[in-house]
């Protein structure tokens, strides 16, 4: 089998190669993937490597709609999230752990809660990291460690007057790179 | 004593990180400029996103 070097449109099979992909998706987010998912499944290792394989198997379907530009995480938590509550709803209808109650109600909806937060930081932290060392140092300098401007800018050794406008830089870069990975001001 | 004003200002004032003079400085000047003022309400999500997560961080620790 051979893999073109330039997509065609063959709508019949996936111009992109999508074991390479996947084998990508591993490497570059397997280990945050799993750290995330530990969290969802409250620490049961066996639980979060099979919904890992899972969004990994799912990932492999649909490599060729994946945007190859954007951060796949924010796609993977959201597969992966899917999957520890359907697994979830599977064992619930279970006679031995009946479980609608309202106390369980009310444990889903606090998870569901958690996993949004959860999913928040990944994308922030990676906005973050896409920043330039410049801009990404002069946010840590300032917000993340509650400093004002003209402090940070003698602890970086630069003028007031750079701090303030790399602040301004960067701070736009930090608005660009959350909205490109599907974050949305309203909330 | 103070720098003058500048615009670009307006991201670390809605950071709060501005010294208490230029805050006060910025906020007359933010008064006067629609430019700043639009750049506060398109910059203002992203700042307080970040804020936000310095708090929750903060809190855990
Ligand atoms: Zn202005």
């Amino acid at each position: 089998m051979t893999v073109p070097a330039v997509s065609r449109p063959v709508p019949s099979r996936p111009a992109v190669d999508a074991d390479a992909v996947v084998a990508a998706l591993y490497r570059d987010h397997g280990g945050t993937l799993l750290t995330f998912v530990l969290r969802l499944t409250g620490g049961d290792r066996p639980w979060a490597e099979d919904v890992v394989q899972e969004t990994m198997i799912r990932a492999w379907r649909s490599a060729a709609r994946l945007d190859p530009a954007a951060s796949p995480m924010p796609w993977l938590a959201t597969v992966a999230r899917r999957i520890v509550i359907d697994d979830r709803r599977r064992r619930a209808v279970r006679p031995a752990e009946s479980g609608d109650t309202p106390l369980e109600q009310f444990a889903a909806r606090e998870a569901a809660q958690e996993l949004d937060a959860l999913l928040g930081r990944v994308v922030l932290d990676e906005a973050l990291a896409s920043l330039s060392a410049a801009h990404r140092s002069i946010l840590t300098e300032t917000v993340v460690r509650d400093r004002t401007v003209n402090q940070a800018a003698a602890a970086l050794g630069i003028p007031v007057g750079t701090a303030k406008s790399r602040v301004y830089y960067a701070l736009r870069a930090l608005r660009a790179a959350l909205e490109d990975r599907g974050w949305r001001s309203a909330g | 004593m103070n720098p003058p004003v500048e615009h670009t200002d307006v991201a670390a004032y809605a950071l709060g990180v501005l010294e208490p003079g230029d805050r006060a400085a910025f906020e007359t000047h933010l008064a006067s400029c629609a430019r700043c003022r639009d750049e506060l309400a398109a910059l203002a999500p992203a700042a307080a996103r970040l804020r936000e997560e310095r708090d929750a961080r903060q809190d855990t620790t």
